[in-house]
């Protein structure tokens, strides 16, 4: 799990950027996400502090940050589900506010903390929301099938969306955000509180989706598992951008991802545990 | 229990807790733990406090008026059958009071004290005589002793009033109690929690019942106490009221029967008893919900080919799926089902109440449109934070109005039979006639109305409704409500005027052949004025999308 550069090397081929460590930052393709001078304040608290970042298309990109660091505020406002109060976002060089019919048939979203119209079964949420999106009904149907078996949800598509665990709605939600082939997805820890069995089962569809040629953006606190499955990382902590880069350039001379991105928000030298000294054994009370 | 860990052993004084019988020990840790959770649940908030003080001055209010009432029925004729039936109704209440109120009482849930070593006996004592420290048992208290005082009369009924006082307070707390143990796996699951979101329906619905009842009984005209004779003959045998007819039979020398209400009553609080500690002890030795919840298979549905028969009925675009989507929320959501159930149920019932009060008029009617129509409002408040899935298909005012238009379709494929259901049926019962086509015209009209500007106000003044508990309305978004709400209202009486001023204008000018226009005018206008609100709406909402969404997530 640790660190698989065989993997890597393998992701990075098979995606359709162009050559060159900063992929597709002078190539003709248009970086996936733009983003410029993004700030966003809730009272005085300042969730993200003027944020600039450009994520090359076609790569596997693990957005990550401690608890609080502004990962889902940063990725509501990419989305076009939290209007920044300044800066500027481009998906494929379009305008998210400017133009948002360009913006929104491209990508897929998988939120963090906001519900599912849990009423519904999860086939009917797929076909709802699939022909939300304008798609034929035959075609919408013909694809939940596959995405329920590929998710392994077929046996409980018609059970509520309500009763779901939450390894199931985070599967049900990665279909509903794949339904129309976007070509950017962006998820908001996808792999929270999802067992190991549904976690696999969501890489597997994950690493399909990205060796086509496709972009995802996902975020997570988990380093073990953005080394295991990016190409590309951005650091985020106090709502800043800490580093972001090809895997191997923000690892840099670190043994893995978890200490390179401890020294880079500045947790690395704190004692833990020195005031619990009465702690373990069981032999003292 | 009655054995300690030797290292804590010494440190208990002889005859302390670890030596006393578990029964004496464990109630006033109970009554204490009671009283605990309800001093910590009111210091949560002022309005908790001024909310639960009132509800006790009312409930102690209401139970002195009970008793005063019923010690001044002391005498009348056909009293037993009223005393028999305020018990039985009361018994009733009890019985199903745990299932729409399960968070109401934390003692009350023994899944919490499940890793106490705790044996069933002594627990089922405790918190049968916990069960008894409460506003309720204070109002089944006062029911119970005015109903005794008004049925005896000499001392061996005086005796046995004062055992089915007693004997009728066990039962009821023991019922309580029991078929809450019994169904403490239902109220911990998700459905359960839907009925309590429901509750409030039947209590509105109940309390309406009630009040048709008691205006048939006691209204002038009516037949009175002996109405219920009838009633009270089959129930005087049914416990715990069958103790409340055993005075009354005591005070007419019916000895044999007295004894056999009383012990039918006892032998109930028996089974009861038993049932519960049965109940009890599957539950507390076994898996709790938590854990079954994994595996609960209970919404899974049939699967139906091609989504059923409405999917195939309704158009394949944005306006069907949207529909559709709509009309299951209003039967499988219990927040949007009560919405809908109390629109449906209050419009009905003000021409109902009319009718039944015999002085009614028509124009009652127009309960039912308006009560409909604000179902418009707060659309994206009813679909909670899903409102992100919605708003991220939304990227034109095409789209938004496409989005507006499917939902008020839906709301219309219920409304406007109902509205015309309700007129006629207002016009055939309390008439006259030739009002019908003021009313439907007008009702058809303010229903336009009340669309267009529920579909400005769900862009403008939108706000969340939490799916748990009774409260309809976010903390803190009360105002933003109850201004979208009363000033809509005023917007859409605007708007439906200039059809109040044609129906007036042709009544004035005597054009009473032409009265039957309303009706295709208030048609067309209504549908002109509610497609001309949602086309206003429409780019009102692509512009706020996210501050829409971020209104709707607070619950």
């Amino acid at each position: 799990m640790a660190n698989e550069p065989e993997h890597i090397d393998q992701s990075a081929v098979a995606g359709t950027a162009p050559a060159g460590p900063d992929g597709g930052r002078d190539g003709a393709v248009p970086p996936a996400v733009r983003v410029r001078g993004l700030w966003k304040k809730y009272g005085e608290q300042i969730a993200v502090a003027g944020i600039d970042l450009t994520l090359p298309a076609g790569r596997f990109i693990g957005l990550v940050g401690p608890n609080g660091a502004g990962k889902t505020t940063t990725l509501s406002m990419v989305t076009g589900l939290l209007r920044p109060d300044a800066g500027q976002v481009e998906i494929g060089g379009h305008d998210v506010w400017q133009d948002p019919v360009a913006v929104k048939s491209r990508i897929g979203v998988l939120p963090e903390g906001l519900r599912l119209f849990e009423r519904l079964s999860g086939r009917e949420l797929l076909s709802y929301i699939g022909r939300l999106r304008g798609l034929p009904g035959a075609e919408v149907d013909k694809r939940a099938d596959q995405l329920l078996e590929v998710l392994d949800l077929s046996g409980a598509q018609n059970k509520l969306v309500v009763d779901y665990s939450t390894g199931m709605r985070k599967k049900i939600g990665l279909a509903a955000a794949l339904l129309h082939n976007p070509e950017i997805l962006f998820l908001d820890e996808p792999f929270e509180g999802v067992d190991p069995v549904s976690a696999q089962t969501i890489r597997g569809v994950l690493e399909r989706y990205t060796s086509s040629g496709a972009t995802v953006v996902f975020s997570s606190h988990v380093m073990e598992l953005v080394e295991s499955l990016c190409d590309w990382v951005a650091v985020i902590a106090g709502g800043r951008i800490r580093s972001d880069g090809p895997l191997a350039e923000v690892r840099g001379d670190a043994p893995s991802l978890q200490d390179a991105f401890l020294e880079l928000v500045g947790a690395g030298d704190r004692a833990a545990g020195h005031d619990l000294d009465w702690l373990g054994g069981g032999s003292a009370r | 229990m009655t054995t300690s860990p030797s290292s804590a052993a010494p440190t208990r004084a002889p005859g302390g807790p670890a030596a006393a019988a578990p029964g004496t020990s464990l109630t006033p840790v109970f009554v204490r733990l009671k009283l605990s959770l309800l001093r910590n649940g009111l210091r949560q908030s002022t309005g908790r406090t001024v909310a639960y003080v009132a509800s006790l001055l009312l409930s102690l209010l209401c139970a002195a008026g009970v008793l005063v009432g019923l010690v001044a029925l002391r005498g009348v004729e056909h009293a037993g059958a009223l005393g028999v039936l305020l018990v039985a109704l009361l018994t009733l209440g009890w019985a199903v009071m745990p299932l729409f109120f399960p968070g109401g009482d934390e003692t009350l849930d023994p899944t919490r004290l499940v890793m106490l070593p705790l044996r069933p006996r002594p627990l089922i004592f405790s918190m049968l005589i916990v069960s008894l420290v409460g506003i309720g048992p204070v109002f089944t208290l006062a029911l119970a002793v005015g109903s005794v005082i008004m049925l005896a009369h000499g001392a061996a009924a005086a005796v046995t009033g004062v055992l089915a006082v007693v004997l009728v307070i066990l039962v009821c707390v023991a019922l309580a109690r029991a078929v809450a143990t019994a169904n403490v796996r239902l109220l911990t699951s998700r459905r359960g929690r839907d009925l309590a979101v429901l509750s409030g329906l039947f209590i509105a619905l109940g309390g309406q019942a009630v009040n048709l009842a008691s205006q048939k009984l006691f209204g002038a005209g009516a037949a009175g106490l002996s109405a219920l004779e009838p009633a009270s003959d089959v129930v005087r045998w049914i416990p715990p009221a069958s103790a409340v007819d055993a005075v009354r039979a005591a005070s007419e020398g019916a000895y044999g029967r007295a004894v056999l209400g009383l012990a039918l009553a006892a032998v109930a609080l028996f089974l009861l008893l038993w049932w519960w500690r049965r109940t009890l002890t599957t539950v507390m030795t076994s898996p709790d919900s938590s854990t079954l919840q994994a595996v609960e298979k209970d919404s899974g549905r049939k699967q139906r080919a091609a989504g059923g028969g409405l999917q195939r009925l309704l158009p394949e675009s944005r306006t069907g799926t949207v529909m559709l989507r709509m009309l299951r929320y209003a039967w499988r959501d219990p927040k949007t089902k009560m919405g809908w159930a109390m629109a449906f149920g209050v419009g009905l019932l003000i021409p109902v109440v009319s009718v039944v009060q015999g002085n009614g008029s028509i124009y009652t009617a127009f309960s039912a449109s308006a009560l409909l129509g604000m179902q418009m409002y707060n659309q994206f408040g009813q679909d909670t934070s899903a409102f992100w899935m919605v708003a991220s298909t939304i990227s034109t005012p095409r789209d938004a109005y496409l989005e507006l238009r499917g939902r008020a379709l839906g709301l219309a494929l219920a409304a406007v039979p109902f509205v015309t259901v309700v007129v006629i049926g207002a016009a055939a019962l309390l008439g006259p006639w030739s009002a019908f086509w003021d009313v439907y015209g007008l009702s058809l009209a303010l229903l336009g109305s009340l669309v267009a500007t529920g579909a400005l106000a769900s862009a403008v003044f939108p706000y969340s409704i939490p799916s748990e508990g009774n409260k309809n309305i976010a903390p803190g978004q009360g105002a933003i409500a109850w201004f979208s709400l009363l000033g809509g209202m005023l917007v859409s009486a605007v708007f439906a005027a200039p059809m109040a001023g044609l129906t007036i204008w042709l009544h004035v000018a005597g054009l009473h052949g032409l009265l039957w226009l309303l009706v295709p005018v208030g048609a067309a206008y209504g549908i002109g004025v509610a497609f001309l609100g949602m086309r206003m709406a429409a780019p009102r909402v692509v512009a706020r999308l996210p501050e829409i969404l971020a209104a709707v997530s607070k619950g």
